[in-house]
């Protein structure tokens, strides 16, 4: 699989071909929105394995059922009768999956959803969803400039994340 | 002749007597021209030296390029490093010498006590004896030597110490002394009792030219070990793998490392006979040779080279693996798991994966990063530690693409939590 690093490059990558493109240049601009969001959802998924990989009790079952995209189920047979516990997959939305990882890590004094970087980020999403949700009615206006600024985004993101879980910057 | 103590020289007849010994066992320029001879006192360690020159076809017979640090104990090697008569130095130096180039500051110890034959143990300057030894017959000239008289062992050690400091003495031969100075040799007799060496084998004085271990690695394998049983001692059994453990690395040069000396001081000659210790070192052994062999009979699955052949020996993998060794020493169920070879595969020739723990990279890592067991930063060895403990969890299983992944990412959300939670 790519690493986050990688899929930041490809994005880049099809940003210089639409800038070299005379033509048609949403061909090469609808890519690298994508490879912008997959990039932060690569580094998230990949940082909620980190968690997922420690002993299972440093979790809450419902902070597991997070972390592994799990649907937690209350047992009402077998020996586990009684009892919570994951099952099969629920698919979580990474919005949700960044909310957590700082609110679990980050230690932050202040709120961060009105500032101008989520608002970026919430940008970058509802396009991300015009192009893999399209409808008849919806208007795609992608410029390279607009495609250059989901790409900062999408780097802001995962330098916001890596500071606050982590504790340090990271490296492009 | 005149035999002088210079005025900050504290006078001493024994020493006046070994020297006026020394003058009339060998001739020099001084004996010749009847110059008077002054002995000196070095400020820092008391001994006693003086300065003359000797003539090369002289110097030649009685010098003794095996010096030793223990001169009374038949089993202390030379101390000095390999002569590297193909370096383009050399090679220079011996076409001076040829030519009747005169060097000076040859530092030897006069010493009858072992090759009695060759009294000049030398010290500093092998290289230009040797030089000054091939060519005599061509050109021989007088050359400068200080001559130190009656030097105890560490006194021997520190004029070994400064005499190569310019010469780009490698740090393991500068171990190699310090640990025969304060240990004597039981750390070599370790070795050797496992199989870390020959019989009669020393550690090598130049490890990154060699395929041996070296003073530093088996110091480190030896702290990392009482390290990880400390450890243990106060961990409970359902608690072992929420730890992030850190294994250690023993320093190396001039100075004794710390934490080395304070085990030794507590053990000392019992890592000969501590059972534990010498199973988990065999153990070991057993995978550096297996690991070696796999990869020298499989150079269509994996590059041949010393580092993949050698990856049980890379600090990184040493110290995570002896760590968890002395951890799991109340736990024998998880120790046996560990001392057990990762399995290979059609896929994984060699038990460490040597290939793809160099290819291995976390999100966390920055981009110049060279992969698992590479380096000797704590980072590397806290990860080599989690995989080698995550291996003692299952009786069989190769370290394959998805295990290290694991075992990585677990280091990481540990280390993670911990500061959130800080």
């Amino acid at each position: 699989m790519l690493t986050y690093r990688e899929y930041l490059f490809y994005s880049d990558k099809y940003i210089q071909l639409a800038e070299a493109e005379s033509g048609d240049k949403l061909k090469f601009l609808i890519p690298s929105v994508l490879l912008s969001w997959i990039a932060i959802e690569s580094f998230i998924n990949n940082i909620m394995d980190d968690f997922g990989s420690v002993p299972e009790d440093l979790f809450e079952l419902h902070e597991r059922s997070l972390l592994l995209e799990k649907k937690v189920i209350f047992v009402d047979h077998g020996s586990d009768t009684g009892k919570f516990k994951l099952d099969q997959t629920e698919y979580r939305r990474l919005e949700e999956k960044i909310l957590f990882l700082i609110a679990k890590f980050g230690n932050l004094n202040e709120p961060y959803k009105g500032e101008t970087l989520w608002q970026k980020f919430r940008d970058l999403r509802d396009t991300r969803n015009n192009i893999l949700h399209p409808r008849r009615n919806m208007e795609l206006e992608l410029t390279i400039e607009k495609a250059y600024k989901y790409l900062e985004t999408s780097k802001n993101i995962i330098q916001f994340v890596s500071t606050n879980v982590w504790h340090k910057k990271i490296s492009f | 002749m005149r035999i002088l103590f210079e005025k900050s020289a504290k006078k001493s007849a024994d020493i006046e007597k070994l020297v006026s010994g020394f003058f009339e066992n060998v001739p020099t320029l001084e004996s010749e021209l009847n110059i008077p001879v002054i002995i000196f006192q070095d400020g820092v360690n008391n001994s006693y030296y003086i300065k003359c020159q000797i003539l090369g076809s002289v110097a030649s017979k009685i010098i003794d390029l095996n010096a030793k640090i223990n001169s009374k104990d038949p089993e202390s090697f030379r101390a000095n490093r390999e002569l590297m008569l193909k370096h383009t130095t050399y090679l220079k130096m011996k076409l001076d010498a040829s030519k009747g180039r005169e060097f000076n500051d040859i530092i030897v110890e006069y010493n009858h006590g072992y090759n009695t034959d060759r009294p000049l143990k030398i010290w500093g300057g092998q290289h230009r004896v040797y030089a000054i030894s091939e060519t005599v017959n061509l050109a021989d000239h007088y050359h400068g030597f200080k001559v130190y008289f009656d030097l105890d062992q560490n006194q021997r050690t520190e004029v070994a110490l400064i005499s190569n400091t310019n010469m780009g003495v490698s740090d393991d031969t500068f171990d190699r002394m310090l640990e025969e100075t304060t240990f004597g040799n039981t750390l070599r007799k370790w070795c050797q009792k496992i199989g870390f060496l020959d019989t009669k084998e020393d550690f090598p004085d130049v490890g990154s030219r060699s395929e041996k271990i070296t003073v530093k690695i088996a110091r480190s394998f030896i702290v990392n070990y009482y390290f990880g049983l400390n450890k243990g001692k106060v961990i409970k059994g359902e608690d072992l793998d929420k730890n992030i453990y850190e294994p250690y690395v023993t320093e190396t040069g001039v100075s004794i490392d710390v934490k080395y000396a304070e085990i030794m001081n507590e053990v000392g000659n019992k890592i000969l006979s501590d059972k534990g210790l010498i199973e988990a070192s065999e153990k070991f052994l057993e995978l550096h040779k297996t690991q070696y062999e796999k990869v020298k009979e499989n150079p269509k699955k994996i590059p041949n080279r010393k580092a993949y052949r050698n990856k049980a020996l890379i600090i990184s993998v040493l110290c995570g693996w002896s760590y968890v060794a002395g951890l799991l020493q109340n736990h024998r169920a998880r120790l046996l798991n560990h001392y057990k070879i990762p399995k290979t595969t059609s896929k994984i020739p060699d038990p460490l994966n040597a290939e793809e723990m160099s290819n291995f990279k976390h999100d966390s890592d920055p981009p110049t990063y060279r992969g698992l067991g590479t380096r000797q930063s704590p980072k590397d060895m806290q990860r080599l530690a989690q995989v080698f403990l995550a291996k003692s969890l299952t009786d069989s299983c190769a370290l394959d693409k998805r295990f290290l992944q694991k075992a990585v990412s677990t280091v990481v959300g540990l280390t993670a939590l911990k500061k959130g939670y800080a």
